[in-house]
């Protein structure tokens, strides 16, 4: 065999006018040590900018609009529709996945690419609130992206303090019960505890995963630790302002988890949940997980102990340095390219079809201008609207555990109809003809079978539908 | 509100499905459905039936349920559970208190994979109990969602409907690259369901609203030939801020649920009696208020039963009480009753098999207790 699925495994697959590296395991490794820029004609927010238009959308809802339409059902629902174009609350993610898909399929670094959504699927923030208009777009470009040519330390400590994560997870509810505000709130009577939703999933999902056996104390102690980090509220923007550590509501002392124990240095206690997240960046269940988390993504459902060692030791001889895990990785993807095929999630199959049949999708900044006065129109809502189709919309996954990577949860018989009908809906951003004999060669590592079958059909519709929901590009 | 993605409905019709599995049995069997309403992120069941215990008030001193409706001497209800309340005074529900599956380990992903799946192990099945259970009972399944969910999942590939805008290719084409999956897997048996379907499920419709999803599945069980597994999901009963007492966010969760079970025995009529209505959660609540007035990943809980099957008017529990030494590990409502006997008799009375060969079919030989006739009529 060839091979060829090896540009399908770890990338966007190869068009006609991509040619096959000499060195495929070179040219892999040469897209990881630097961050490529998005690739976007038009202005792109920063986490500041859509901070302020979510701090706007909330309080001007919350505040203004509810108390003076109070019982106007009417007049609060046409306030409300004016104040979802001013701030636009229709239109930021569908901007989102433009930057994100334009800049996936035309960055020069697929591989990167890949890399990236694996990312931002590991440190997955949930459909909640107005995350997935406001928010979980820029933190995938500015907090994951950013870090991903050095340490997982690093990566780690950027999206648990960021604002997307700690407002995802409620750490901002997190009192300590002996911190000055938790004294005080039980004065008053109240009943005072932490928050131990982000500190579990800190442990459960984003490092030493549930093997590592911590237990209920172990949580308890970590949402100690994390109680401080807030996003402050104010009447102005409400919760919309950038994360900080707040040494009122953190909990004093000494806290001990998986076994070591955790104080302050210095006058304050910020430094403690650094400290557990450098510990638990290099604890061997951290390494063992996400090196299974890569190969499940990349290889197979099953991954072996074999698989993943080189992946493991290069994690641990770098001290967790992303780029030279990538490269372990892409030396493992090489190997055993052929021996197993991996389907493919529909967001990605979806745009290995867009870059093999050269589509032009996603529609550009031209085309996604916004005058913030009407709803957006048709072309300007058609990218949330194609990934809801496919199931698949990348800032909405349903629980912290992000999008599956198990081919069993991406097939019913629903979703292989959209599998069908993609190619006939996205066939009118085709440029010209399609070399469907080339790409079968190029990205194909057994082509006989579908080079035959092909060969028979008459319509570029016909093989585009033949050859996207065949068995050949379903997986890789 | 429930998110249109999270619509589920299981169905056994011949005609709709052209199932050979229907057959004789089906045809043979009085029909009774079954909905399960799926309660995702951890159902408070001292949120939706508090007891009347005075520690609550200690413990929860600003999420406590105010203008609760009445039970019994021990027990009152949620305020925003009024068709319950109603179905209640009909005789037409019961609660099962102090129950959970076997799982205390706090995980959500564990947990609904368990809760799913009706194993001990959390990830190591990949068919759902409910899928077992059609199986075992020799009927077929329908889901109406984008994705399979795995509650649903059987040893053979079942089928769904969820309604699309686009536009599918001829069948020939479909035929060609269904030869391309290798025979007998998954692909291959999830394609020969779309071969096999109607014209009428193939057009395009782009109706994914709540309401008419919700519509649509009141009808269909409603129908003698119609479907008898339906499968609810409500999202968001992981309150770890802003809990509320009878109005809040987990208030409005079982709102939800409540809405559910109002549209159900609306839109089915007569056939709401012979229907019955079932909760499913990964696990309860801790009995303290946190600091941000919500309440962290706990154990037991409570079991909704409604419908006509139910024998009405009674709280099944072995209240283990709320002192401290009686929680379960100092924190939570203990589990006395094993979660998986209330479904397994439910899916006895339901598709009307033995107890014993769904015990060992769908739930490994584990030690269920038959609480069929205590339960259901």
């Amino acid at each position: 065999m060839t091979k060829a699925n090896f540009f399908r495994k770890i990338a966007f697959g190869l068009n006609t006018h991509q040619a096959r590296p000499d060195h495929p395991i070179d040219w892999a490794k040469s897209q990881l040590d630097n961050i490529p820029d998005m690739v976007w004609d038009g202005s792109i927010p920063t986490i500041k900018d859509m901070l302020n238009y979510y701090g706007k959308f909330v309080s001007t809802d919350r505040r203004v609009l509810r108390k003076k339409h109070k019982g106007d059902r009417a007049g609060y629902e046409s306030a409300k529709e004016k104040l979802r174009s001013e701030t636009g609350e229709r239109y930021f993610e569908n901007l989102e996945l433009c930057i994100r898909h334009n800049t996936i399929l035309k960055s020069g670094s697929p591989v990167f690419e890949r890399l990236w959504m694996f990312w931002c699927n590991h440190f997955a923030i949930i459909d909640k609130d107005f995350l997935a208009e406001f928010s979980t777009g820029p933190y995938h470009r500015e907090i994951i992206r950013q870090h991903m040519t050095g340490q997982f330390l690093d990566l780690a400590v950027a999206a648990t303090t960021s604002w997307a994560m700690i407002h995802n997870l409620d750490n901002s509810e997190s009192v300590g019960p002996n911190s000055k505000k938790g004294l005080r709130l039980k004065q008053k009577g109240r009943v005072i505890s932490v928050n131990e939703n982000h500190a579990r999933e800190l442990l459960e999902l984003h490092t030493v995963s549930p093997s590592a056996g911590y237990t209920q104390d172990d949580v308890v102690a970590l949402s100690y630790i994390m109680a401080g980090w807030e996003h402050p509220w104010t009447k102005k923007r409400e919760e919309c302002n950038m994360v900080k550590f707040n040494q009122k509501l953190h909990e004093p002392g000494k806290h001990t988890v998986l076994g070591k124990t955790y104080k302050q240095r210095g006058i304050s206690s910020k430094n403690k949940l650094l400290d557990v997240l450098a510990d638990l960046a290099q604890h061997e269940h951290t390494r063992h997980f996400i090196a299974f988390k890569l190969c499940r993504h990349f290889i197979t459902d099953q991954p072996t102990e074999a698989m993943m060692a080189p992946i493991v030791s290069a994690w641990e001889e770098t001290g967790g340095h992303l780029p030279s895990i990538h490269r372990a990785l892409v030396e493992v993807i090489y190997a055993y390219t052929d021996d197993h095929l991996k389907f493919q999630n529909p967001e990605v199959w979806m745009l290995q079809m867009v870059n093999l049949a050269e589509m032009n999708w996603p529609p550009q900044a031209e085309d996604m201008t916004y005058d913030f006065i009407a709803r957006p129109g048709y072309l300007k809502r058609r990218p949330e609207k194609l990934m809801r189709e496919i199931g698949h919309m990348p800032y909405r996954p349903i629980q912290p555990n992000g999008f599956s990577d198990l081919e069993r949860d991406w097939i019913s018989p629903e979703l292989l109809i959209r599998r069908l009908a993609l190619p006939q809906e996205l066939s009118p951003y085709i440029r010209g003809q399609i070399n469907f004999e080339d790409i079968i060669e190029k990205n194909c590592s057994t082509p006989d079978e579908p080079l035959q079958m092909i060969s028979k059909m008459t319509t570029q519709l016909e093989k585009l539908q033949y050859v996207f929901p065949g068995y050949w590009m379903l997986k890789a | 509100m429930i998110n249109r993605r999270d619509f589920i409905l299981g169905s056994l019709t011949l005609t709709m499905l052209g199932s050979p599995l229907f057959s004789a049995r089906a045809e043979a069997l009085e029909k009774r459905n079954l909905v399960v309403i799926v309660m995702r992120g951890g159902m408070d069941g001292l949120t939706a039936v508090p007891p009347n215990d005075p520690v609550l008030a200690s413990r929860r001193p600003d999420i406590m349920v105010e203008d609760t409706l009445p039970l019994n001497a021990d027990f009152s209800l949620n305020p925003q559970l009024r068709q319950f309340h109603k179905c209640w005074q009909d005789g037409q529900a019961s609660i099962y208190h102090a129950t959970n599956i076997p799982y205390t380990m706090r995980s959500h992903f564990e947990g609904q994979d368990l809760m799913e799946s009706g194993g001990r192990t959390p990830f190591a099945e990949q068919t759902g109990w409910l899928g077992r259970g059609i199986y075992a009972a020799q009927l077929d399944g329908l889901a109406i969602s984008l994705p399979m969910p795995l509650l649903l999942r059987s040893p053979m590939a079942v089928d769904n409907y969820y309604p699309t805008n686009l536009r599918m290719p001829a069948l020939p084409v479909i035929e060609k690259v269904r030869s391309t999956y290798p025979a007998d897997s998954l692909l291959a048996q999830t394609m020969d369901k779309v071969i096999q379907r109607p014209v009428s499920m193939l057009k395009s419709t782009s109706s994914r609203d709540a309401h008419d999803l919700a519509r649509t599945a009141s009808r269909m069980l409603a129908k003698d030939d119609g479907p008898r597994v339906a499968v609810f999901d409500i999202e968001g009963f992981d309150t770890h801020a802003s809990q509320g007492g009878g109005e809040g966010e987990h208030a409005d969760k079982l709102a939800d649920y409540d809405l559910i079970l109002s549209r159900l025995k609306q839109g089915m009529g007569d056939a709401f009696n012979n229907t019955l209505v079932v909760t499913l959660t990964e696990f309860g609540r801790k009995l303290d208020q946190n600091g941000g007035s919500g309440t962290e990943h706990g154990y037991g809980t409570a079991v909704l039963l409604a419908g006509g099957l139910v024998k009405g008017g009674m709280i099944h529990a072995d209240w283990p009480g709320l002192q401290k030494k009686q929680l379960y590990e100092g924190q939570d409502l203990n589990a006395t009753m094993d979660a998986r006997s209330i479904y397994c008799s439910a899916m006895a009375a339901c598709f009307q098999v033995d107890f014993e060969l769904l015990r060992r079919q769908v739930f490994w030989n584990e030690p269920l207790v038959d609480l069929t006739d205590q339960l259901f009529i």
